[in-house]
């Protein structure tokens, strides 16, 4: 028996032509014709119905950054110097600060300065320290560091920040609880700021150091977009 | 831009930036998935997340041999989405039951349906550009072959070959990452 043109079968898939007496009596006797018309057909209208599919818009930022602390959190474990905490079952609404600040967590830990003896300035006493370092998303030149100040004062050195059409903000997060934020100031262009920690404030809780860019929205919420991230230490 | 066999390879041996450019490559592909079998944004921005890092976990099991990262991909999405949606009725089995009953079943989608859809779009982008262009004309413009010959100045002979062939790429991609393929898909991703 000869089978259909492959051409044919391409014309009958695509609507293009109909099907003649021949194509007809054919495909009702073969089962392999009728199975290839009916492959490329459903292969035909997919087709057709992707054009929709051509152009979707990429995914936001944000899910990357919950995917980076999914993946991160077993590998917590292997640095000595943070204890291991389980996974907690979370909002979802959690998840992009979480994402962030477990990723940030890992990335730092690792860079922390440890001794502020060997670094303590004779003229500022300072109490504690950090490196910040840029996350996944920022240029890996972006850094930075902080040191906090006897006198209730936090010095903060950047460089390499992305631009921003909005501001760079400063802010100390309690990693044990990352919704629990305050913010401490904004950055100025120069690349050393001076800023004043509210009093009374508990910097062995609130001992995460988070720079963001933060759009003029008017939110005063963090924009959860964080560029560098570190951990004080004293 | 790396290829697709270059970046399952760094994947699977653990590049978290291979990862990245699998998220850069695919995430929209498994958002939109996510968002059509669940219609609510947060949990689709859920399952999305779940299936990159379940992904991640599972690196080891993905067989490029046996499908593409795509399809792999969308087959741990499917199954995060179903679970969500199981998880969901759990919770609140009254008020699913109610919202079931209103929407009318014709206009749910089959998850198989989006998924094939999804395979598709990514090979006819990844055809050769005379290839993809005229299946293109014919799939969306609905032009006859002499209309594409036409259009694009190129021979009817050539025309009809490339339809042939572009559409022969097409099915045997779908027919290994498509829903329909099931078991034969790239891995035991059925654990993760």
């Amino acid at each position: 028996m000869q089978h259909l043109d492959p051409d044919r079968l391409v014309l009958l898939a695509l609507s293009e032509e109909t099907e003649g007496p021949f194509d007809f009596d054919h495909l009702a006797e073969c089962a392999v014709c009728r199975h290839e018309l009916d492959a490329l057909r459903t292969v035909a209208d997919l087709g057709a119905e992707s054009q929709d599919l051509r152009d979707l818009p990429p995914p936001p930022e944000r899910i990357w950054q919950s995917i980076e602390a999914g993946i991160a959190g077993p590998a917590v474990t292997d640095l000595a110097e943070r204890p291991r905490r389980s996974p907690r079952s979370r909002p979802r609404w959690l998840m992009p600060v979480l994402a962030a600040a477990a990723a940030a967590v890992l990335a730092v830990a690792g860079t922390v300065v440890v001794d502020r003896l060997a670094h303590r300035a004779p003229a500022e006493r300072v109490t504690a320290r950090a490196t910040l370092s840029p996350l996944p998303s920022v240029p890996a030149a972006a850094g930075g560091t902080v040191r906090v100040l006897a006198e209730g004062e936090m010095r903060v050195d950047v460089r390499n920040l992305p631009l921003t059409t909005g501001f760079h903000e400063v802010w100390l997060i309690d990693p044990d609880d990352l919704t629990r934020m305050v913010a401490i100031g904004n950055l100025s262009d120069k690349p050393d700021v001076v800023l004043t920690v509210p009093p009374g404030i508990d910097m062995n809780r609130y001992r995460l150091v988070d720079i963001s860019d933060e759009p003029h929205d008017g939110d005063a919420a963090h924009s959860g977009r964080s560029l560098l991230r570190g951990t004080l230490t004293y | 831009m790396i290829s697709h066999d270059e970046l399952a390879e760094r994947l699977r041996d653990g590049d978290e930036k291979a990862l990245r450019t699998a998220y850069e490559r695919h995430g929209a592909a498994v958002l939109y998935l996510a968002q059509r079998l669940l219609s609510n944004r947060a949990d689709a921005e859920d399952v999305t997340q779940l299936t990159f890092v379940a992904a991640w976990a599972g690196r080891e099991t993905f067989d490029p041999q046996r499908g593409t990262l795509l399809g792999w991909l969308l087959g741990i999405a499917r199954r995060k989405a179903i679970d969500r949606i199981r998880s969901t009725v759990r919770d609140d089995r009254v008020t699913q039951t109610v919202r079931a009953q209103l929407s009318a079943p014709d206009q749910a989608e089959l998850p198989e349906r989006v998924v094939d859809r999804l395979v598709v779009a990514d090979e006819l982008g990844r055809l050769p550009a005379e290839q993809r262009r005229t299946l293109e004309l014919a799939f969306f413009d609905d032009l006859t072959h002499p209309q594409i010959a036409a259009v694009t100045g190129l021979p009817l002979g050539t025309v009809k070959s490339h339809i042939r062939r572009g559409l022969a790429n097409l099915r045997r991609r779908w027919e290994v990452d498509g829903a329909t393929s099931g078991s034969r898909s790239a891995g035991s991703s059925r654990a993760l």
